[in-house]
């Protein structure tokens, strides 16, 4: 057994929470810092608690086969009042729409100064950009706190609570430290899940006022020629705000009516931020609940392999064979297609049919990743031992194979998490994917494609560059710890079947 | 001989692959949630129209599910596809094959050679200088080819060349060879009637390439990222081989120990990932050959999904799966020719 | 056993130091190591890995990469420091064979190609006459069917095969001095025995010199003159192979001669030495022996031992044999302190 480095007696008798309850001023500190940082936020996430519940209560209804629908009231109400609850991220606490008066009572509209003017309505009077600019720097300071906070935890349940002084796992962590590219990656890769997680909160406006109902909301703005603040419902204000070429609003600039538009608007005057905001959380989430299926089904399918091997093995051999010698974007269009019709196709405005049909084209190579280092590791001897003992397969396999399969779950996940954004993406562009109006990152790119030419570039070339980017990030963040996890690796796998490429959209 | 044997055992191993990959599709298109004679009558309520009838009738759908697939099955192996309900309504798809095929392969061998001519020497070169910056720049273009969505990178693409004249000062149109416009099918008409005419008449070859030039870039740009990728880690493992050492040591050196010893031992792993390429290929057809506006097979497919076309995207899924295996059995010879180690051990 | 020591040595390596750089830290692969080959003469270096026979080896050959560099002394050829003037010239004169066979040969092409790019390049012989004389080397060195192999590809070859086709290859560049790295210790027993007298013919009838390089003391008792011992990148005692056997001197030297089962008559027991070669990765401040030694005594981690003469040809660095320093009579070893070197050391023949 291991022994403690602060037991003098060496002896193998402390635990974790003996640790903890020497030395408990650690963990209060980290526990407090968190109590903070929850409390600053904690409507936001009882607010995103609810509304998950209420999305999965109404794709239950939607579910046509079952005879019985659940009632949605109590929930609905809960998430008004959690919306309600005051929070330290968002539009509200800091906000950035208002419009521009000058204390004398002259108005003027737009970027434009006027000695002694002073913005209406926005966080500290200040310039809708700027009000903006607050809000984006408290949501990266809360989230870089947040990774702080994190980090500290680790190192000081490393060195003060942690019974082994040493695991295989810190040199992991060591060697991810020194990976440059790795840490790139996860640079990017954090970037993004915060801007998804807050990116309500980061956004101008919310998709409902922008892109589902604008005419129904209205706004406030200093009209010029007449002189006087008047209202005018966000559909009109949009329709003047077009992105086509002609008329256009582009990155980092204001509208007719005030409003700051961090990366213009698109062509019929939706704020293009606020539409690539709700449409990363939509991909990210088809991402990552394709991500989960296919590593359920390929890990539950290599452990399969590993422990019955033989005809079990062959036969998944050459399901996936055939499955990977299918090409893929296509499998992905047929599918769509041909499922379009279903009530399926209506779950989470056919999110989850995307996710089902990324997943079941996905598994194959995930799993031939992860099929090898199973098969090895149901070769070493603590293995059999295990078998030896009389535990049951499935046991044997979540307790032994399994940890050591979970690093490459993480790397090709990871790879191909990429991948399938891009997927997500091209079908949208096509016009298959999730159904209009939600947010997509590759209905952007569609919709700007014949102004890429024009002033109006921005449309197509915002979203485009951003999954890039993003693709890049989650490629790295897999390389990094591919190298962390097994520094003598194959260096280029390519085995990932093109799955890290969304099939070739 | 060993080789030829080991090509025979492949080319065995082809067929369950084409034949579970065909009844997969024939299951999602006729035994799926989608009555495909139902998609194909506009009505609206299309079961109750005669048209639904008829079209029931000549799809076999009355069938027993069994025959069906026979039948379906021995259609395809028989290479009879059957005929189109929308797309072009009427048309034998055998027909409509013959004439789209030719524009993807055209548009497909072109990408190929960009992304080979380009990818792999740029990774050879990143090789040899590994940790330098030509390195690093080459390997994180590399990199961000393989990132960049292809249908994006061609609507990039297409409007750079749209505005060329104001961009660069040059008119692509007018570039070299004029071809009319800048999107469409590339004329390959005039190899009809002699194929040799490929290199007879130069000219119209030059307009046929310059025309998917765009487009094969954008198709190959993945691949290329993959190949510097790929050719940087091989020509870098290569390089720390003891037989270089021991070629050094026998006086080999410069250009020639490059090219003969670490170059074309670093082609033997970017031989199977022409496959992974294949994949990228056929599903990029169908984003290029419509942001491109070319007649191929992958547009073609495309306007089946769309309109609803259900038995057509069925057969043209099969016409791909055969052309995916058959560049799979080519890479198998390819890499019997570049590595004479296949096929001496077993199943390499 | 060819007359050594007569007139100038064929190659001279004088206070060699290759030092490799890695992020964190230097490595001092070999730090001062000298030794000389005469004409016809086997040369053995023996050690255990990572005291730096084969980077000694690839020295010699010019093939030290990034990120290891040559940082002093000379190698010198027939006179000229391969150092200074480059490696080119000599390419071909001296020929290497290395441990792994499968590794030496280029699988992509036939044994028949190897062997004929290098008799292009050594002997200007092309076309037919290459494919004569490359059949000729592949039966001098002992394969069956010569014609029939010689287009044949590495990879149809067995192991041994492949060590003569290599050996052949050696030969084509018509060298004068022959680097075996462990040409034998891939190879499974009977098959080494072969090699080794393999070589031991070709050497006579073609008068090579040979520098042999293994860290398997019974082999080194077989082939070589001179016997180079190696630790931790420095040659720690140099001496002829008889005497060495006879009377090793280095406290190192004796416990590997006291490894190789059957050397001694009691030898049921086999003694290796504890602990592990040390990473050499900062200069030397004292033996680098001294942690693993038997005899160490005080002064050993604090002074460098510098090589001492011995009798008849030998020499060792080691503290014991050095007047400056004293040491107590080690207890119960049996080896003398470093007052009376000659006597007891020499003749009780390493440890009991
Ligand atoms: S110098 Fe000292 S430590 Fe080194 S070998 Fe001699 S006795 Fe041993």
């Amino acid at each position: 057994m291991t022994v403690s480095r602060d037991d003098p007696r060496g002896v193998s008798q402390t635990s974790t929470g003996s640790r903890l309850l020497q030395n408990p001023k650690p963990a209060t500190v980290w526990a407090s810092v968190a109590a903070v940082l929850l409390g600053l936020e904690l409507g936001a996430v009882l607010e995103f608690a609810s509304s998950i519940a209420l999305d999965s209560v109404r794709a239950f209804n939607g579910i046509q086969a079952v005879p019985f629908s659940v009632g949605t009231g109590a929930l609905v109400g809960f998430e008004r009042w959690a919306a309600d609850l005051p929070r330290l991220l968002s539009r509200e606490t800091v906000p950035s729409s208002g419009y521009y008066s000058t204390v004398s009572g002259e108005w003027v509209v737009g970027p434009v100064y006027f000695d002694g003017g002073q913005w209406v309505g926005t966080f500290l009077g200040l310039e809708p950009a700027h009000a903006w600019l607050v809000r984006v720097a408290v949501v990266y300071l809360y989230t870089g706190v947040g990774l702080v906070w994190l980090w500290v935890g680790y190192r000081w349940y490393r060195s003060h609570y942690r019974v082994a002084d040493w695991t295989p796992r810190d040199d992991v962590v060591d060697r991810f430290r020194s990976h440059y590219w790795g840490l790139f990656g996860f640079a990017i890769v954090l970037l993004f899940l915060s801007t998804v997680v807050f990116g309500p909160t980061l956004a101008p406006t919310t998709n409902q006022v922008n892109n589902v109902d604008p005419y129904s909301y209205q706004i406030q703005y200093w009209n010029a020629d007449a002189g006087a603040v008047e209202e005018v419902a966000v559909g009109n204000a949009n329709s003047q705000s077009t992105s086509t070429g002609s008329a256009n609003v582009g990155l980092w600039s204001y509208d007719d009516f005030g409003r700051f538009h961090p990366f213009g608007t698109m062509p019929s005057g939706q704020d293009l931020f606020t539409f690539i905001m709700y449409g990363a959380r939509l991909s990210l989430t088809i991402g990552l609940v394709t991500i989960g299926l296919s590593t359920l089904i390929a890990t539950s399918l290599a452990m399969a392999s590993a422990y019955y091997r033989g005809r079990v093995d062959l036969g998944l051999v050459l399901l996936s064979d055939s499955i990977m010698a299918l090409p893929g974007l296509l499998v992905l269009i047929m599918l769509s297609v041909v499922l379009g019709g279903t009530w399926l196709a209506n779950v989470f405005d056919g999110g989850l049919l995307l996710a089902l049909i990324f997943a079941g084209a996905g598994w194959p190579g995930l799993w031939r990743a992860i099929r090898g280092p199973a098969l090895q590791t149901a070769e070493r001897e603590w293995v059999d031992a295990a078998r030896g003992l009389g535990q049951r397969p499935s046991t044997i396999m979540r307790k032994h194979i399994l940890p050591y399969i979970a690093g490459y779950l993480l790397v090709y996940g990871s790879m191909s998490l990429g991948g399938v954004i891009i997927g997500i993406a091209g079908l949208s562009y096509l016009g298959l994917g999730v159904n209009p109006p939600v947010p997509e990152w590759g209905r952007a790119i569609g919709l700007g494609q014949p102004y890429i030419g024009t002033s109006s570039w921005h449309i197509s070339i915002v979203p485009g560059v951003l999954i890039t980017v993003v693709v890049i990030g989650f490629n790295a963040l897999g390389d990094g710890i591919r190298d962390a996890i097994d520094p003598k690796s194959d260096t280029d796998a390519a085995d990932t079947g093109g799955v890290d490429r969304g099939g070739g959209a | 001989m060993k080789r030829l044997r080991y090509l025979g055992k492949r080319f065995l191993l082809a067929v369950p692959v084409v034949w579970l990959g065909t009844s997969f599709t024939w299951f999602a298109v006729f035994m799926g949630p989608i009555d495909p004679a139902a998609a194909l009558v506009s009505d609206a309520d299309p079961t109750a129209s005669d048209k639904y009838q008829s079209i029931r009738t000549k799809l076999g759908l009355d069938q027993p599910p069994l025959q069906q697939y026979i039948d379906f099955m021995t259609d395809m192996a028989v290479f009879d596809l059957g005929r189109t309900w929308v797309v072009y309504s009427g048309t034998n798809v055998n027909t409509l094959v013959l004439d789209f095929l030719p524009q993807t392969l055209w548009l497909g061998f072109w990408s190929v050679l960009i992304a080979v001519f380009v990818g792999v020497p740029l990774g050879f070169y990143a090789g040899t200088r590994s940790n330098t910056l030509a390195d690093y720049l080459t390997s994180f273009s590399g990199i961000s080819w393989r990132a960049m969505p292809n249908f994006w990178l061609a609507a990039v693409v297409l409007s750079l060349l749209i505005n060329s004249e104001a961009l660069f000062g040059i008119e692509w149109e007018l570039l070299g060879v004029r071809t009319g416009a800048i999107t469409g099918n590339p004329g390959l008409g005039y190899m009809a009637d002699n194929p040799l005419n490929l290199f007879l008449q130069p000219g119209n070859t030059l307009a046929a390439v310059k025309k998917v030039a765009p487009a094969a870039l954008v198709l190959g740009s993945a691949s290329m990222g993959n190949e510097i990728r790929i050719g940087r880690t091989a020509v870098m493992e290569v390089k720390n081989e003891q037989y270089i050492d021991f070629a050094r040591a026998k006086g080999v050196s410069g250009g020639r120990l490059v090219w003969k010893h670490v170059f074309r031992n670093a082609l033997v792993p970017l031989v199977p990932i022409i496959t992974t390429e294949a994949f990228l290929l056929v599903g990029g057809s169908v984003l290029v050959e419509s942001v491109f506006g070319i007649s191929g097979m992958g547009s073609l497919f495309l306007r089946a999904a769309i309109e609803g076309d259900i038995p057509v995207l069925g057969t043209l899924m099969y016409v791909f799966i055969l052309m995916l295996v058959g560049i799979n059995l080519f890479q198998d010879v390819l890499y019997t020719l570049i590595d004479p180690r296949i096929g001496l051990e077993g199943d390499a | 056993m060819s007359d050594q020591g007569s007139g100038e040595p064929m190659l001279s390596v004088e206070d060699l130091s290759v030092v490799f750089r890695t992020d964190k830290e230097r490595i001092h692969a070999l730090d001062g190591v000298s030794f000389d080959i005469h004409e016809g003469e086997t040369v053995g270096l023996v050690g255990e890995s990572g005291s730096g026979k084969s980077v000694t080896a690839r020295s010699i050959l010019g093939l030290v990469d990034d990120p290891g560099r040559i940082e002093s002394g000379s190698i010198r050829f027939r006179g000229e420091d391969l150092t200074e003037t480059g490696w080119m010239d000599a390419r071909g004169d001296i020929a290497i064979v290395f441990q792994d066979p499968s590794g030496s040969l280029n699988p992509v092409y036939t044994v028949g190609n190897q062997i004929r790019e290098a008799l292009r390049i050594h002997q200007d012989l092309t076309g037919r006459a290459a494919r004569r004389e490359a059949i000729r080397l592949l039966e001098s060195v002992g394969i069956s069917d010569a014609p029939g192999r010689v287009d044949a590809y590495p990879d149809e070859f067995s192991g041994g095969m492949r060590q003569r086709a290599v050996i052949a290859t050696a030969l084509a560049c018509d060298p004068d001095l022959l680097v075996c790295d462990e040409p034998t210790t891939a190879l499974d027993v009977t098959i080494q025995a072969q090699i080794l007298d393999l070589l031991d013919d070709l050497q006579r009838e073609e008068d090579l010199a040979v520098l042999f390089i293994t860290h398997d003391m019974g082999v080194i008792s077989e082939v070589a003159d001179r016997v180079n011992v190696m630790y931790a990148g420095e040659v720690v005692e140099r001496a002829p192979a008889g005497r060495l056997f006879s009377d090793p001197a280095h406290p190192y030297t004796r416990g590997l001669l006291a490894s190789i089962p059957g050397v001694h008559e009691g030898g049921e027991r086999l003694l290796t030495i504890d602990g592990e070669v040390p990473t050499p990765n900062e200069a030397p401040t004292g033996c680098r022996f001294a942690a693993r030694c038997p005899k160490a005594f005080g002064a050993c981690d604090h002074t460098h031992p510098d090589h001492v003469a011995l009798d008849g040809d030998q020499s060792a660095a080691c503290l014991l044999f050095d007047e400056d320093h004293s040491a107590p009579v080690s207890p119960g070893t049996g080896l003398p302190g470093p007052a009376d070197t000659d006597s007891a050391a020499r003749t009780d023949g390493g440890e009991e």
